[in-house]
């Protein structure tokens, strides 16, 4: 199983939307089966309307998603069943009890297992008081509760692709290691055929489970790749101050301060730095990811006073 | 498998270099498959791509041959190369030796004893 044998699980063509002053517009989109895909970007860059329109829950867009080997689009028969979706704004009617929403994960898709859901309510501790007669209400739950709880209605089905919107935000670092995990078991059990595409700030925390990252902002992939060949195509760049000026031609990004400098170039260009005293460290899928963000944004640090 | 997080050496050399002590020193046998990808990166807690990438390694050394659908095997391991690569270990740690009698500031002489030391130790 090379490189170069890896299909799509899901693909994308020329999908645009525009409202107001943003505009998504992504022309080939490939998520690759078999892995974990992580979508990182700043806050507005369209990541939650990317998922949405990839799960079928907007539907106003140009353009075409495919599913599967099969091309199969998300409205046709039984592909719904296939796909685990997870929001985390109104993804349950605020009055629903967990009993509630125990009856109609099963009365939306066939392969919902309720022993298997009780299961991961107990051993995620999601707060027991949403269940049984006199369960409250799961807008009672705290955001960490409810997001675990989110997460058990989709991990208790039989799914081969999880979309998951910003799923480690709400949760602790001890349960994003956990959901870390679940997504690794999740993986292991398709053997190949499953995969995983999730949003997420929390680049760090989640680096151990992300094979292929795509980078958005304001409505494009600026970047994407397997986080292995991202680590091989970045490079950290560290150096004296005497150095600043010459090296920050050469570098993507550059923090210079009175002692001296940090940034990423591109690992090709790391002969271009003979003759200056630097240190070149592999990068982190964080430090990436900034930089990335740092090239692409609009924002600038305000002064502080 | 002990796998460092901040050693500064990426942990898919980490894997790659283990398993091959494992297939060089005749612990993996030759036709054995490997775990499957997503089963160690499962168990060893890493992405799958990491555990892909040391898989890779091996297969580009020859020491294993991939198999579409089923995984990776072990392949039947050179002898004369299994003696090379034993060989350079030797010369690796002998060098480390020597580094540690210069600091020391033994004599040539004495760090040839203190091996021939060693060599009777280890027999009796």
């Amino acid at each position: 199983m090379m490189r170069n044998e890896i299909a799509d699980a899901l693909t994308g063509r020329n999908i645009a939307k525009s409202f107001g002053k943003f505009r998504l517009d992504i022309p080939e989109l490939h998520i690759p089966e078999g892995f974990a895909t992580a979508l990182i970007g700043e806050n507005g860059a369209g990541k939650t309307t990317l998922i949405n329109i990839l799960a079928g829950i907007r539907n106003d867009y140009k353009g075409e998603v495919t599913y599967f080997e099969e091309k199969a689009h998300v409205n046709d028969a039984g592909i719904k069943e296939r796909i685990g979706y997870t929001g985390s704004k109104n993804y349950f009617l605020s009055y629903w009890t967990g009993d509630q929403v125990r009856e109609l994960a099963g009365l939306l898709f066939d392969s919902f297992d309720p022993v298997r859901f009780d299961g991961i309510c107990k051993s995620l501790a999601i707060d027991s008081s949403i269940f049984g007669k006199t369960g409250k209400a799961v807008s009672k739950l705290s955001d960490g509760n409810l997001m675990k709880l989110i997460l058990a209605t989709v991990f208790a089905r039989n799914t081969d692709i999880l979309l998951l919107d910003e799923p480690a935000s709400p949760l602790d670092p001890l349960m994003r290691d956990m959901l870390s995990d679940m997504i690794r078991s999740y993986l292991a059990e398709g053997n190949g055929k499953r995969s995983v595409f999730f949003s997420t700030h929390n680049i760090s925390d989640m680096e151990s489970v992300t094979d292929y990252c795509i980078l958005m902002e304001q409505g494009r992939i600026v970047e994407q790749g397997f986080v292995t060949e991202l680590k091989e195509k970045y490079i950290v760049v560290k150096g004296d101050k005497e150095n600043t000026e010459a090296a920050r031609k050469l570098l993507l990004t550059c923090q210079a301060n009175s002692f001296g400098f940090e940034g990423i170039a591109l690992a090709e260009d790391m002969n271009r730095f003979a003759g200056m005293q630097v240190e070149f460290e592999t990068p982190s899928l964080f430090q990436i990811s900034v930089a990335i963000m740092r090239q692409n944004t609009a924002l600038t640090m305000p002064e502080i006073a | 498998m002990k796998l460092l997080q901040n050693s500064g050496i990426p942990i898919y050399k980490q894997i790659a270099e283990q398993l091959k002590s494992d297939i060089l020193s005749g612990k993996m046998k030759e036709g054995e498959y490997l775990p499957s990808i997503r089963g160690l990166a499962q168990e060893l807690r890493i992405s799958v791509i990491t555990t892909m990438k040391a898989y890779e390694e091996l297969q580009a050394e020859g020491l294993v041959t991939a198999v579409q659908g089923k995984g990776f095997y072990v392949n039947a391991q050179d002898t004369e190369l299994r003696r090379e690569q034993h060989m350079r270990k030797v010369e690796e740690a002998l060098s480390e030796a020597i580094k540690a009698a210069a600091v020391a500031g033994l004599s040539d002489q004495e760090l040839v004893e203190t091996l021939q030391t060693l060599i009777e130790f280890s027999r009796s």
